[in-house]
């Protein structure tokens, strides 16, 4: 494939010769032409008296001596907040011509001791991947729900329900994708040893389960020690590849490791990647990638991620959107036939 | 204004490039100027890395250049290129609009996934998927058999 587009480099029709002096006279004409104002601009003209007036009010205030208050000693910083926007891909429509949909949505955790608030589905919603897919499901008629190759439901499209889940349960919840629990994480090792031999008490030998508690491991409230040692113990299981520098699709870079995984009930050949900030140790990205094209899919391209936007200690109360019971049942998106 | 003129120098000959390969050499450098010339009345959303951006409204224009025409110009090609090379732009004129320009933003224009889906208007994930199937279907469209009949009967002539 990569020969292709090679060839395909080679097969570039010529390219016309650049003729300086048009290029220089246009650019004389163009930057004579009058620049639209933007928007911002005519805002601010218009309401500039405005702005003064309230830029004078607001100075005397601030310039205004203050009543001498007593010093508050700093405020404790219970929450424990993780905002997270995953992805993940799967196969619907007719076996014989199917088509890729993607559910899309962010889940908002704040962690305590005792307490949890969750809020998952934010924003949620289940589309065609891409304008290709798009045009499968609106031949299709664009039903509400289509059905999943070799699974036995339904995956309803559009916009996804968001919940909220409040509980109270005793000591620390690692992450949620484990439900692991600790009084505290003080006690995990920050060798990364120690730290593989503590985990495998909760996971037994299964090598991909002491992985994923390690990953949900450094999205916890943990120390940055901890964190990497965390990292070092997922480069030494068996089948783990060091990534080294890992450039991310927004731009950013960081440090990762793949560690091999068990087959989806649609895609096989998978790892799971991790990829964190070097100097805290931070997760930037969760993705889990295929080595083989399938249905659709290239390879080397994530079938689910997630994507870290938020890992940080809050003394700001849980934010949970209004008007969603909380402790309903949850209405995923996949449906029984 | 020192800015725009840096990067309309930087950038002119590869919107030019664009514009060429899409509506001909004949239309290109009005494209080039039209397209510069939007972007200096939208100056203050340009980004910092332009040409994306102004391929994006290049896309747009030869867009609209080709709803206004009834013909199309055709691409003046060297005679002289090889048979493998001649095959592959016929095959690649075969597959549908949207297929041709996610491979040659990559092929010939050389940009970056991340750019291209900036062009195009999608995501960056989305652009995986959409190039890993244009490649399949012009693989796909290179082994068929008229393809074969063509280069055997190009050996024979």
């Amino acid at each position: 494939m990569e020969d292709l587009m090679k060839d395909l480099a080679k097969a570039k029709p010529p390219v016309p010769e650049v003729d300086r002096d048009r290029m220089e006279r246009d650019l004389a004409r163009i930057t004579a032409l009058p620049r639209a104002r933007s928007a911002r601009t005519r805002l601010a003209r218009r309401f500039a008296p405005v702005l003064v007036v309230a830029a004078v009010i607001a100075l005397v205030v601030v310039l205004l001596p203050r009543p001498t208050e007593p010093v508050q000693p700093a405020a404790p910083r219970p929450w424990w907040h993780v905002l997270t926007q995953q992805w993940s891909l799967m196969v619907v429509g007719d076996p014989a011509d199917p088509y890729v949909v993607r559910f899309d949505s962010k889940t908002d955790q704040w962690l305590t001791s005792g307490r949890q608030v969750t809020v998952v589905q934010k924003d949620g919603e289940v589309s065609p991947l891409t304008s290709e897919d798009a045009t499968k499901w609106e031949s299709a008629g664009k039903p509400a729900t289509v059905p999943q190759v070799g699974g036995s439901h339904l995956v309803r499209m559009g916009p996804m329900k968001p919940s909220v889940q409040k509980t109270n349960v005793a000591g620390f919840q690692m992450s949620l994708h484990s439900k692991a629990r600790f009084d505290s994480f003080d006690s995990l090792p920050a060798d990364p040893v120690e730290l593989r031999k503590s985990l495998e008490t909760i996971s037994g030998k299964d090598t991909y389960k002491t992985a994923t508690l390690a990953m949900g491991m450094m999205v916890a409230n943990v120390r940055n020690d901890q964190r990497r040692a965390a990292f070092e113990l997922l480069k030494s299981l068996d089948g783990a590849r060091y990534l080294g520098e890992v450039p991310l699709p927004d731009g950013r870079s960081g440090i990762g490791v793949a560690i091999p995984a068990p087959p989806t009930f649609q895609f096989s050949g998978v790892e799971t990647q991790l990829v964190v900030n070097p100097e805290t140790g931070l997760p930037m990205v969760r993705r889990d990638m295929i080595s083989t094209a399938q249905h659709g899919v290239p390879p080397g391209f994530p079938i689910s991620e997630e994507q870290y936007l938020l890992l940080d200690s809050t003394t700001i109360d849980p934010i949970v959107p209004q008007d969603v019971p909380v402790n309903g049942p949850v209405e995923s998106p996949v449906v029984e036939r | 204004m020192e800015d725009f003129s840096a990067v309309y120098r930087e950038c002119y000959p590869r919107v030019l490039a664009y514009a060429a390969s899409h509506a001909g050499a004949q239309r290109a450098e009005d494209i080039t100027s039209e397209t510069f010339t939007i972007a200096w009345r939208k100056l203050d959303q340009m980004p910092s890395n332009a040409l994306p951006w102004l391929l994006g409204i290049a896309r747009n224009l030869v867009r609209a250049a080709r709803r206004q025409t009834t013909h199309l110009e055709l691409t003046e090609l060297p005679s002289d290129d090889d048979f493998a090379l001649i095959e592959l732009r016929v095959a690649l004129a075969t597959l549908s609009e949207a297929d041709q320009e996610v491979l040659t933003l990559i092929a010939w224009h050389g940009l970056g996934a991340a750019e291209a889906a900036q062009v195009l208007g999608c995501t960056t994930a989305a652009f995986f998927v959409r190039l890993h199937r244009a490649r399949r279907r012009l693989q796909a469209i290179l082994s068929a058999s008229n393809f074969d009949r063509a280069r055997e009967s190009w050996k024979t002539s």
